[in-house]
């Protein structure tokens, strides 16, 4: 057997990634620990080392705080929300005996938008004289002022993102539905099973997999909201859709605190990597406990 | 079994439904930027149309300066072609290094990969783009590309496939002289075409949307993108929404008949993902 080309080869095949692992990661990693022990503005070239001040005044901060709730609030409106719908959407393609794939692309189509576009639209919609509004008044009488009430916000880009999403995970749920094979629903069929026995006893465990995949993207995607809440409330009202993105983004790039930005960027990193990982042990011991994985 | 045929036009018929009111928010983008600028927002299907939007958009309005829209249009084509062929390039690379090559360190390299993927990349945004402005990059396509040229995910889904591929295609191609570089250009990637399109398709619509970054690298009208232009125009144009949605359907077109076109390639590569 010939060994495999050069001796160095393997190294210089890997390079862009040990160039960008470098230049794109571990010096703005070390970079941001000194950042944030610092209370640089951006722009003037003094600046003193504070210690730890920068993390003592971030915790005390409401937009900090408001973005550490609102991450849950968002989740518990998001995932739930896109859940349903994803797991709607590919229960009605399964259904179907042809045309799946078509219907498939058609209902990926949302996840090709952009949040911006998204935003413009539901702006629209929402706005004062839209025809939703104006039914709303003139059938209910009700005023209702979508995204300046804090839930109601919250409960837009919650819906604007599971809209996006929806399509994708219906994709990753269709695929475990056609893992599952039929002479499990054949037996349960010949045993009497009703219609949701039949999908509570059978299709949901054993679709596990998939709805955990699902899940976990889901729950990812909750730590990172931006555009939507950058487009349409500015994080308002009064904090009621303050993302970490959203608190970062305004702390470093309007109110040029790149110091404490820093300091909140790594507050938001280490809450949402030991976030991430609890639910995901929850998860699995869920799964488990239930006999599913 | 509810095989009849009146259950299944009745199954069509609920999934159509569902199609709709899924896809409904791009039709009545649509609409909006044909619509009169009287029934703008104000009505769920228009009624009269007019091409005012359009020409709104690209010669100026009275109330607004003509802005760079076609000049932003090209800036998002140049930015996410370059930056998407370059992720293409370096994770296509990168995995075969780590799929098909033994070397010293590969585990290391493939670990390193993992966890940066699950890291959160929040922290990493003041100082990437401090790098970028003390290279001297702020404001140009570079600043947009480099730092976004390459991309974990698809390290991740090209290493995947790449293991698949038996072993001995790569020793027969080595017996007949074959370098590394020529054996992924000639005999791997052209049995990966499924998972390529996948792989193109995700990394080139969300550089093609990407916000954050490209907001804050680039300060100069002419240096915009189509998605940060439109982002900036929510005030200025506050009050003449119908050009606002003729900008959408241009940002928005392009992607979906992109994707409508390797469709069939895209659903294929997502079996292989989703196994």
């Amino acid at each position: 057997m010939k060994k495999n080309g050069l001796k160095g080869s393997g190294w210089l095949f890997a390079s862009p990634y040990l160039f960008y692992a470098l230049v794109f990661f571990l010096i703005p990693l070390v970079w941001s620990f000194y950042l944030a022990l610092t209370d640089w503005n951006l722009i003037s070239p003094v600046y003193n080392f504070i210690g730890l001040d920068n993390f003592i005044e971030a915790v005390k901060h409401p937009g900090v705080q408001a973005a550490f709730f609102v991450t849950f609030k968002f989740m518990a409106a998001f995932v739930p929300m896109v859940i349903v719908s994803s797991l709607t959407v590919a229960l009605v393609i399964n259904s179907l005996p042809r045309f799946k794939g078509l219907f498939l692309i058609g209902f990926f189509l949302p996840y090709l938008a952009s949040g911006v576009v998204s935003s413009l639209i539901v702006k629209g919609l929402l706005s004062y004289n839209s025809p939703l509004n104006t039914f709303l008044r003139g059938t209910f009488g009700l005023d209702i002022d979508w995204l300046n009430s804090p839930l109601s916000a919250l409960l837009v880009v919650a819906g604007i993102i599971a809209w996006k999403f929806t399509g994708y995970y219906a994709l990753i749920l269709t695929a475990g539905f056609a893992s599952i094979s039929k002479e499990v629903y054949e037996a349960a069929a010949i045993d009497g099973v009703t219609p949701s026995q039949q999908f509570f006893r059978i299709t949901l465990p054993l679709l596990y997999p998939a709805l955990f995949t699902t899940l976990i993207l889901s729950i990812g995607v909750s730590f990172g909201i931006f555009t939507e809440v950058y487009q349409l409330t500015g994080g308002g009202p009064n904090y009621a859709t303050n993302t970490w993105q959203m608190e970062i983004f305004k702390q470093a790039f309007t109110n040029l605190n790149a110091g404490y930005a820093s300091a909140v960027a790594i507050i938001a990193s280490i809450v949402t990597f030991v976030a991430i990982l609890l639910i995901r042990k929850l998860l699995e011991v869920w799964g488990r406990r239930n006999g599913w994985v | 079994m509810v095989g009849s045929n009146k259950g299944l036009t009745g199954r069509y018929i609920i999934a159509f439904a569902l199609l709709t009111v899924m896809v409904f928010p791009y039709l009545y983008m649509v609409l909006s930027s044909f619509a009169d600028w009287s029934q703008v927002d104000k009505q769920i299907i228009p009624t009269k149309f007019t091409l005012r939007s359009y020409e709104w958009l690209f010669l100026g309005g009275e109330a607004a300066m003509p802005r760079p829209w076609l000049r932003a249009f090209f800036n998002s084509l140049i930015v996410s072609a370059g930056s998407t062929a370059l992720m293409m390039i370096t994770g296509a690379m990168v995995a075969y290094a780590l799929a098909k090559m033994n070397f010293k360190g590969r585990d290391f390299i493939n670990n390193a990969v993992l966890f940066q993927m699950f890291f959160p990349a929040i922290i990493l945004l003041i100082p990437t783009f401090l790098i970028v402005q003390n290279v001297g990059m702020y404001d140009t396509y570079m600043a947009m590309i480099l730092p976004k040229a390459l991309s974990l995910w698809a390290v991740f889904m090209y290493t995947n496939f790449f293991r698949a591929i038996p072993d001995t295609f790569i020793e027969a191609a080595k017996l007949d002289g074959g370098s590394n570089f020529q054996i992924l250009i000639r005999i791997v990637l052209p049995m990966s075409k499924s998972i390529t399109t996948v792989i193109f398709l995700f990394l080139f619509m969300e550089r093609w949307t990407e916000l954050l970054w490209d907001m804050i690298v680039v300060r100069s009208d002419e240096m915009l993108t189509l998605n940060v232009l439109l982002s900036q125009m929510f005030g200025p144009y506050g009050g003449y929404p119908g050009p606002l949605y003729a900008a959408s359907v241009v940002l928005t077109i392009p992607i979906i008949i992109l994707f409508l076109f390797f469709s069939k390639q895209f659903k294929e590569g997502m079996q292989f993902t989703l196994k």
